[in-house]
């Protein structure tokens, strides 16, 4: 049963809330500032072994054999396993789109370099990495495909023999007469694009702990999962057991920024763990291995795109055509990132029509992996350049244009062409905030002196939606078929007031337990310490999917009312009885449950947990002495996708503005970044701090990717970014201190108003960085269209625009 | 396997023996065999920083250090902060400037920043950011760790007088 819940933080049962909407100190801090996180290398169990993993050194290559037995014959080694187990035990892992997947360990040929081909346990990690080197495989190289436009010609070498082809995917979307506006159009507006591979790399690489139960043949995994329910739904099926023989626990992570999990790992020292007798089983990724075989690469993309405009800036039509490089299998939910721009295809603008031409490609690459904003930052990256490219060319201000263009605040909720609807927006609120912020005018003023001068100066700005509360349905059209993600909460209140509430997700980063705090202690008005957020295992814990998607702070807090609600009409049938009052005239407000209109008719909570736990017999029969509730909570009102892939998938869509100024370096092609603005609206803001602290993590990334971050490949598919003293992740000296101002457009269809908040600078930053090189670089005539924009990129085409 | 050898080493005030294999790297020491598990371990390659521990009062990377290499030495870790369980005042700083999200590299942040501070009464923001130079994390972007050293800085320096 769906409840109707709180629509804003005055709705809440407390005279003026305290904690919700309050830069709250976080609950987690203490825990983790004194290094005491229980992180899954932390873990120790009796009888451990500790795994490691041989990786094919080929992109493609055959395996002819693998003798692993000099390595078992080394003392301390008690289990090895090849691709030959996996096929015994294991199915290939699930994959979207459908039927491109592989085995935990490669079973007759590898398909990219890092791919595990076997792996061992032994008595301490040094002496398994020792006995690595002791497993001899004769492989075979095969001819390597590691460009995706060379991957797509009839003559490459095949992934997949059986498909006949390495095109995973191919559909061309149409949203409305898109050819008609493009003929009406005044002027069209085209441009390629290229996004490099880029990734999560939280600070934390996966880890996981595995025991084989040999009697029960049951699971238990200790690790990083950042969705435990749908991986542990995952080594079900891959290990064909009953969902109640799989039982995940997941540990607090350091960071996950999109699919931590590894099934690959997991489900290598499941069957480790099973050939040792059910002894539990440790494998920590290195950095190594996540660089070269892990959850680490996403979003390799080549893209052509058109804008139909009119002379008066008015945008009237977009096409992209979109080939996503999504490595050698599709395993790990990469492909999910070629699909989520459907949910804010067309931005901020009013755009009526659009058509989406998606082809999916395997090479021997390693296959990508979700990364946080899950596909729409090289998307917003292209579409805010051809803004630019069009203001331009039409002489209009880049923030005219937009603001031209913008969804006017009385047209929502709004359907963009692509099918999502967008619940709210102030977007040229937005704009003019920023353009406050940065005082525009004089910024302009400041970039004509600094020309004068000959200093390459330029502005970027750009406006972003960031689809919030993810469902499966924005993946429906390559294999994600479901409807509503769930988020189950138990909360129960003990003898003394004080509450404990059970969530299905481990510690991640963006302060949910604190979330939990905020919203209880204002519900029953206790203080926030009088709340316990405890993680539970994925056997204990109601239906739950945790963080993802932009989800889980709305999520959570319809999960925690609902729950909140339930226990208050519990207690307020038990108050009614033991006060001898009718139950609509009970209430419960500030943290007492009282007869309404009659001064000191009140219970505490105490009072009436205390009874219903230590005095049944005063009880009203029809209540349970159980004073603990719980409430699944899934977005409202999400629908099938349709023939043209359009679904309300995405439940809210938060906004940005930013305005950044960036200087680049002739000599050297350096970019530094000068200042930088941003106007926020993720509506309510439940806990400030955190949402700042994530809008500014989210800059930090998206200058990794406009300027540093790229896994390079080579031809023979080998990457050559395999540390961090190659595949650079932005320091402090790197990332702008940005000035930040909130705007509150709250979403009518989320709990107190909240929107999805983690995602929004991600999706914002490398199309302003980007838009501001191109500002700078205008006068010299060239544009730079590569990202990340790398000092070599830039240099050469300035040296180029120089020659010419 | 090569022959063990024994280290001899004071962590925290601490005083420990162990006997490791030469190859044995120090935060494998700290973690594995002392149970010092606040020390984190994110590249094993010198980058990032998580792993940051003092040796003789100097941050050192001890996943690029051998644990015979800090054989009589006197180190401090994430866990010699707040002995008592009082916060230490940058780690109160860190909990108010919401200097940390996930808090895996918060242990090495923690101890640049002591480092910085033993040697440095007022540091201004390039001094800051020189010594967290060596620092990645992932989440914050900087910013509320930049402000949290600051407060840091005040906290430690105390009221003006």
């Amino acid at each position: 049963m769906t409840l109707e819940l709180p629509k804003s933080p005055d709705d809440l049962p407390v005279s003026s809330p305290k904690w919700v909407g309050k830069d709250v100190k976080r609950v987690e801090d203490p825990l983790l500032l004194t290094g005491r996180a229980e992180f899954v290398d932390n873990v120790v169990l009796p009888g451990m072994l500790h795994c490691a993993i041989l990786r094919s050194p080929y992109a493609h290559a055959r395996i002819v054999s693998v003798d692993t037995s000099a390595a078992e014959a080394l003392p301390g080694v008690v289990a090895t396993v090849t691709g030959a187990d996996a096929e015994r035990w294991a199915r290939p892992s699930f994959t979207a789109p459908e039927g491109w997947g592989t085995h935990c360990l490669a079973v007759d040929k590898a398909r990219f370099v890092g791919e595990p081909v076997a792996a061992l346990a032994a008595t301490s990690r040094y002496l398994a990495e020792d006995a690595l080197e002791l497993i001899e495989v004769e492989y075979e190289p095969l001819p390597v495909v590691s460009d995706p436009m060379a991957s797509i010609a009839s003559d490459s070498p095949l992934l997949f023999e059986d498909k006949g082809t390495n095109v995973m995917y191919q559909r061309v979307f149409t949203w409305g007469d898109v050819d008609e506006a493009f003929e009406a159009a005044d002027r069209v507006i085209s441009d390629s694009f290229r996004w490099h591979r880029v990734g999560a790399n939280p600070l934390e690489t996966f880890g996981v702990v595995s025991e084989w139960d040999p009697v029960a043949e049951a699971i238990t995994c200790r690790g990083s999962f950042q969705s435990p329910g749908y991986f542990a739904l995952g080594r079900s099926a891959t290990f064909r057991l009953p969902p109640n023989k799989v039982r995940l626990i997941s540990q607090p992570h350091g960071g996950s920024f999109g699919g931590k999990g590894g099934g690959r790992g997991t489900d290598i020292t499941i069957m480790l763990s099973r050939k040792a007798g059910g002894r539990p089983v440790k494998w920590t990724e290195d950095r190594m291995e996540y660089l070269v075989g892990g959850g680490s690469q996403a979003w390799d993309r080549f893209y052509e795109a058109s804008l139909a405009v009119k002379n008066d800036g008015t945008v009237t039509g977009l096409k992209v055509k979109l080939i996503d490089d999504l490595g050698a299998t599709a395993e790990g939910f990469g492909a999910t990132g070629a699909t989520k721009p459907m949910a804010s295809f067309t931005g901020c603008y009013a755009i009526p029509v659009a058509q989406y031409d998606l082809t999916l490609v395997a090479t021997n690459k390693l296959p990508a992996s979700p990364y946080r904003g899950m596909g729409p930052p090289p998307h917003n990256f292209v579409l805010e350049q051809l803004m630019d490219i069009a203001a331009r060319e039409l002489g209009i201000d880049p923030g005219e244009i937009r603001r031209r263009n913008y969804i006017p605040p009385d047209r929502f909720p709004y359907t963009i062409p692509s099918g999502n609807e967008y619940d709210s927006g102030e977007y040229e609120a937005a704009l003019d905030t920023v353009l406050e912020m940065g005082d525009y005018a004089r910024l302009r003023e400041e970039q004509a002196a600094a020309r004068a001068e000959g200093r390459h100066v330029g502005i970027g700005l750009v406006s972003t939606i960031e689809p919030g509360v993810f469902d499966w349905n924005a993946y429906g059209v390559i294999g994600q078929k479901s409807i509503g993600v769930p988020e189950g909460v138990t909360i129960s209140l003990d003898v003394r007031g004080k509450i404990v509430a059970r969530v299905g997700f481990a510690l991640e980063g963006q302060g949910q337990y604190t979330l939990a705090a905020q919203l209880l202690a204002d519900y029953f008005g206790v203080e926030l310490d009088d709340v316990q957020v405890i993680a539970l295992d994925t056997l204990s814990a109601p239906p739950h999917f945790g963080p993802g998607g932009s989800r889980l702070g709305v999520a959570l807090t319809g999960a925690v009312l609902g729950a909140s609600h339930r226990l208050r009409d519990k207690l307020v049938r038990v108050a009614s009885h033991l006060m001898e009052a009718k139950q609509e005239d009970v209430e419960l407000f500030d943290g007492v449950l009282r007869v309404k209109g009659v001064a000191g008719a009140e219970m505490k909570l105490w009072q009436v947990v205390g009874a219903m736990l230590m005095r049944t017999d005063l009880l009203p029969p029809d209540v349970d002495p159980n004073p603990q509730e719980t409430y699944v909570w899934t977005a409202p009102g999400r629908t099938q996708p349709d023939e043209q892939g359009r679904a309300k998938s995405y439940l809210t869509a938060a906004n940005a503005c930013h305005l950044v100024v960036v200087e680049v370096d002739p000599d050297t092609g350096q970019v530094d970044i000068l200042k930088y603005f941003i106007a926020d609206d993720c509506g309510t803001r439940l806990n400030p701090a955190t949402v700042e602290g994530m809008v500014q993590g989210g800059v930090a990334q998206g200058v990794g990717a406009a300027l540093l971050e790229e896994y390079v490949y080579d031809d023979e598919g080998q990457l050559l970014t395999s540390t961090f003293m190659d595949y650079l992740l932005p320091t402090i000296h790197e990332v702008p201190m940005t000035e930040k101002r909130p705007l509150v457009t709250p979403s009518p269809f989320t709990p107190l108003g909240a929107k999805g908040a983690g995602e929004s600078a991600i999706h914002t930053t490398p199309a302003a960085i980007m838009c501001a090189i191109n500002d700078a670089l205008s006068p010299l005539g060239v544009r730079a269209t590569e990202v990340p924009a790398t000092p070599n990129r830039l240099w050469k085409l300035i040296r180029d625009a120089s020659d010419g | 396997m090569t022959q063990r050898r024994g280290v001899r080493l004071t962590v925290n005030g601490t005083p420990y023996e162990a006997l490791v294999e030469p190859r044995l790297t120090l935060v494998d020491l700290l973690r594995g065999e002392l149970g010092l598990v606040g020390t984190h371990v994110g590249c094993e390659h010198g980058v990032c920083g998580a792993c940051t521990v003092l040796m003789e009062g100097r941050a050192v990377r001890s996943c690029i250090m051998l644990a015979v290499q800090a054989d009589g030495a006197s180190l401090m870790t994430v866990e010699g902060l707040s002995p008592e369980g009082q916060l230490h005042p940058i780690q109160e700083a860190f909990r108010e400037a919401h200097g940390l999200q996930c808090g895996f590299c918060t242990p090495g942040f923690l101890m640049s920043i002591y480092e910085l501070l033993q040697n440095e009464r007022d540091p201004d923001d390039e001094a800051i950011k020189d010594a967290l130079g060596g620092n990645i994390c992932r989440c914050t972007g900087y910013q509320s760790i930049l402000e949290s050293v600051r407060l840091a800085v005040a906290k430690v320096k105390g009221p003006p007088t």
